[in-house]
């Protein structure tokens, strides 16, 4: 009797196949956009056209272990490593300036063997579960000013550590996102989410206005040139605004209905290092309008996903999980889309499950194996 | 576990999040359809123009033949050889080969292929063995482009008519120039598209667009008679070491001109060397006063080279022009063949004292006797007779005020006083071909037509044009204006003028059993008392019915000067050779060999 019990309760359990299929969709798909547009320069530079491809391969193939091993370790298990998270992220990040690896202007690796890392992503997934175990901890006392502060200057260190350090404006972007959201989602307060976004809002007219008035761009320091090619990337063709044309260029010459898989021109060469965060551009090459949309989509339905699983995750704890990944996910794409459309100016985000970038794939789907395992705890019956 | 009351706000706040991230999506989602179709093809445009890389194909100019169909201007094939830095694999021994089969320095070949550029050219105009010989070393990065080069087979034959082309198969001077449009052709093109290191690929293929073949051009030029005309012209420059001789030879029926030379001529395969003449001439002849010409005065020089004299420039012609006063004296009714004149060696004229050549005069007269003696005086009293405005009516009818339309480049317009400043004195110099200037071109285009009946004809050299198969294209056709002298003044002006050869000023001309006609003429250039002559000599054959009409000209002579010495022989010798090879005489035929009587 207890027996037969236990075996319907657990078949009421509930294992979330749509996301599942979701996330295996694009993990697919990226690698076959990976492989279009990376084969011709990776033939170039390294006489492999699968280069990048084969990297790729062996993240996502690491990454799916790693999601079908944290799908099967109850959430609940990490709670306890929240403050070991966040001290790894810091001297993660402390470690970069003697040990990190120069790559395109910026330190923002490590480099062990033949791998490289990226302390940044690291810290994102901590910043979740660190904030997610800070909020329930704290429980009504996030409803406060004092605690409702105390919550956002917490992750405020490491991103500004990402930020500065690893001079990766996105990540800290991402970062802060993230806990805005978690926040937002915890505290039953509208008025100062409502204010943070004005005067968030206002700050960025201002900034904008102030870097357009300027008597010369030559006083300008890299991001005021950024916003200046942003607001007319012709101009600035030779330098900041090249990869922005060439990403338009791209786009355009997609129409409707694309050039055809593998047709893609601007990848010869013309958008530099295409696999990384330009990698929607050739999408939109080559797939045409009616892929980027597919894509598009996807990606809605995996937000879906979340919001479901978030909305029926068996405490606050594992909302707060879930709508920490929800906000990874959905900052991320929509500033990969808004930066490669010349939506908003050109800064590195990349785009979540196809951009090449093996630390990134490996922690998202670290990610989703912890979403996963929060959608297994929802009781059927419950609901 | 969530209290119910906190859950419905987490979840509130949860799809807050997600319909806000869908919005954004949507948003960005207009952004995409605004960029993808509504600025696709300005995009789309722009990248194309990124992406393609235009080479153009050369025509093959169409060739230039003569009467006899001889090619007298053709294409060779040479080949450009360049090298691309990106695709060289092997640098030293691309060097090393270029160096070897094309004869540089290797400094300068390794600087070329060390260039950090899309394509750097080594050599162009190479000859086709050595580039064919370049290509089977198949290196990596080195290109070797066929190309057509302009040659020119007879090399200085006709150089001034005939003119060259340009590095962009564009004609510079002469019926290149003229002809341009029948004979260069359409460039083609070859699309290729490149990625952003200007590598081709492959897989995109290449559109090409064929050039189309430029056509040939006919000419009535006859190279024989051309050759001969010029081995003449040097013999009499040498001989009276002139500085210059032209001689035109034409079909005065229809204005096809046969032999156009301007000695000294010039290589047409070298048209940017100058000439030994023209150096010394501008005084330049030590090697050092060579290399240190400036650039201008380099091409000065060089348009001074390729100037044709028959039509770029323009003499006071003298008493060859005595054939236009008198037919225009005979057209208006004041003189007759047997009008009596009498000349006493000068003629005053308004407070002018004007002398004939012959110191002593030449006495009682007809009007015949008096072109065959080329009386100043009588020539005078004709034109004095006309009247300015009369004489002025004539020069303008028989087409002296307008160009000649030959189909040369630059040709000299006439200069001529206005007629309202035409006084008795300015009206007597004309009359005998002074104080004004005209081409050698029109004067013999205008004496050709006072013979042939009256019919103005346009001077021309091109006849037709062909495919490179021969198939006609298109005839070539000129104006004719009939009737600006009557056929009975034509007729009187073909005996009078045959009279003067035969026993007139022109007999170093005759030629026993071709009946001849002609004028001679010896300018004095300007200023007046420079020692400096003209002298020259019209000439057509046969008189009755004219088929070719001369004109040889030499310009400041050493020694004798007089047209008639030595002007009218050069005519002679040309006639004596071009007519039987023409048909227009036969020496069997035309009593040269006394057939015995029965």
């Amino acid at each position: 009797m207890a027996n037969r019990r236990k075996k319907q309760r657990q078949s009421e359990y509930f294992f979330d196949y749509s996301l599942l299929f979701i996330v295996l969709f694009l993990l697919g798909f990226g690698l076959v956009m990976l492989y279009s547009t990376s084969s011709y320069e990776a033939a170039q530079d390294y006489g492999s056209s699968t280069f990048f491809l084969e990297k790729q391969l062996k993240a996502t193939i690491l990454g799916l272990a790693a999601m079908m091993v944290v799908a099967n370790i109850p959430y609940h298990f990490w709670e306890k490593f929240y403050g070991l998270g966040y001290v790894a992220s810091v001297v993660l990040l402390l470690l970069i300036i003697p040990f990190g690896h120069e790559s395109g202007g910026a330190k923002r690796w490590f480099r062990i063997g033949g791998l490289s890392i990226q302390p940044s992503e690291i810290a994102k997934l901590c910043m979740i579960l660190f904030l997610a175990v800070m909020i329930c901890k704290m429980g009504k006392g996030i409803r406060s000013w004092k605690g409702f502060i105390a919550v956002i200057l917490m992750p405020l260190p490491v991103v500004l550590m990402v930020w500065k350090i690893t001079s990766n404006l996105s990540s800290a972007i991402i970062i802060m996102g993230i806990a805005v959201l978690m926040v937002f989602v915890a505290s039953p307060d509208y008025k100062k989410f409502i204010l943070m976004g004005v005067i968030g809002a206002a700050g960025v007219a201002l900034v904008v206005f102030l870097i357009v008035n300027a008597a010369s761009a030559d006083g300008l320091n890299y991001r005021g040139e950024r916003v200046l090619a942003w607001l007319d990337p012709e101009a600035y063709v030779s330098d900041t605004g090249y990869q922005t044309l060439q990403a338009l260029y791209a786009i355009g010459s997609g129409g409707i209905w694309g050039k055809g898989l593998g047709q893609s021109m601007q990848k010869l060469g013309f958008i530099p290092e295409a696999q990384n965060d330009m990698i929607f551009s050739i999408i939109c090459e080559e797939l045409g309008l009616f892929g980027a949309v597919a894509i598009i989509l996807m990606f809605v339905m995996l937000i879906w996903r979340l919001m479901v699983i978030a909305n029926n995750a068996p405490d606050l704890f594992g909302a707060l999980l879930v709508v920490g990944v929800m906000g990874h996910m959905a900052i991320q794409v929509i500033l990969n889309i808004a930066v490669v459309t010349n939506t908003i100016p050109n800064t590195g985000i990349s785009l979540p499950f196809i951009s090449y970038g093996g630390t990134a794939v490996l922690f998202q789907l670290a990610e989703i194996g912890l979403v996963l395992n929060v959608a297994k705890r929802i009781q059927l019956k419950e609901v | 576990m969530l209290e119910s009351g906190n859950r419905t706000f987490h979840r509130k706040k949860i799809t807050i999040i997600f319909f806000l991230c869908a919005f954004v999506l949507l948003l960005l989602f207009f952004r995409l359809v605004y960029l993808m179709i509504a600025k696709a093809d300005y995009y789309a445009a722009k990248a194309v123009e990124l992406h393609e890389r235009e080479r153009s194909i050369k025509a093959a100019r169409g060739r230039i033949l003569d009467c006899n169909g001889n090619v007298i201007a053709d294409n060779k094939t040479v080949c450009t050889i360049s090298v691309i830095h990106s695709q060289i694999e092997d640098k030293e021994e691309v060097i090393a080969v270029l160096c070897r089969e094309l004869g540089l320095s290797e400094e300068y070949v390794r600087a070329r292929v060390e260039k950090f550029s899309a394509i750097e050219r080594i050599k162009s105009n190479v000859d086709k063995e050595t580039g064919d010989r370049i290509r089977e070393y198949d290196l990596a990065g080195v290109k070797v482009d066929e190309d057509y080069k302009r040659y020119y087979p007879y090399g200085s034959l006709a150089s001034k008519v005939l003119g060259f082309t340009g590095s962009d198969n564009q004609g510079i001077i002469g019926l290149e120039v003229i002809y341009d449009k029948y004979l260069e052709g359409e460039k083609g093109t070859i699309l290729t598209v490149t990625d952003a290191r200007g590598i081709e690929v492959e897989a995109a293929g290449e559109s090409r667009i064929e050039p189309v073949n430029g056509n040939d051009l006919h000419l009535s030029m006859d190279m024989n008679i051309q050759s001969y005309a010029t081995q003449l012209a040097y013999q009499a420059m040498e001989t009276k070491q002139a500085e210059s001789v032209s001689i035109i030879v034409m079909n005065p029926q229809n204005g096809e001109i046969l032999a156009m030379v301007n000695v000294p001529e010039f290589d047409l395969n070298n048209p940017y060397e100058l000439s030994d003449q023209i150096l010394m001439g501008a005084g330049v002849s030590s090697g050092d006063a060579r290399d240190n010409l400036s650039a201008e005065d380099k091409q000065d020089l060089l348009n001074a080279m390729w100037r044709n004299g028959c039509i770029n420039d323009t003499y006071e012609p003298g008493s060859t022009f005595k054939i236009i006063t008198a037919a225009a004296g005979l057209e208006s009714g004041v003189v007759t063949p047997n009008s009596n004149f009498s000349c006493p060696g000068f003629i005053v004229v308004e407070d002018r004292r004007i002398r004939c050549h012959k110191v002593g005069g030449h006495g009682a007269e007809d009007f015949v006797h008096a072109t065959m003696n080329s009386c100043n005086p009588v020539f005078i009293t004709v034109g004095l007779r006309m009247g300015a405005e009369t004489f002025y009516n004539y020069f303008e009818q028989f087409g002296l005020l307008k160009k000649t339309g030959v189909d040369l480049p630059g040709e000299a317009g006439t200069i001529m006083h206005k007629l309202e400043n035409i006084g008795e004195v300015e009206l007597a110099t004309i009359s005998f071909g002074q104080s004004f200037q005209i081409t050698p071109i029109q004067l013999l285009t205008t004496a050709a037509s006072i013979v042939n009946g009256g019919r103005r004809i346009t001077p021309h050299f091109g006849v037709k044009i062909t495919d490179a198969d021969g198939n006609l294209i298109e005839t070539l056709e000129y104006p004719v204006t009939e009737g600006i002298v009557s056929e009975e003044t034509s007729a009187t002006m073909r005996e009078i003028l045959e009279l003067v050869v035969a026993e007139g000023g022109g007999k170093n001309a005759y030629i026993e059993g071709v009946r001849i006609g002609g004028k001679t003429a010896t300018s004095q250039t300007l200023p007046r008392g420079s020692g400096k002559y003209i002298a020259s000599f019209v000439g057509f054959a046969p008189a009755d019915n004219p088929q070719v009409i001369a004109i040889a000209i030499i310009n400041h002579p050493q020694g004798q000067y007089y047209g008639g010495m030595i002007a009218a022989p050069i005519v002679r010798q040309l006639f004596e050779n071009i007519l039987p090879y023409l048909e227009i005489m036969d020496y069997n035929e035309n009593g040269v060999l006394e057939t015995p009587e029965n």
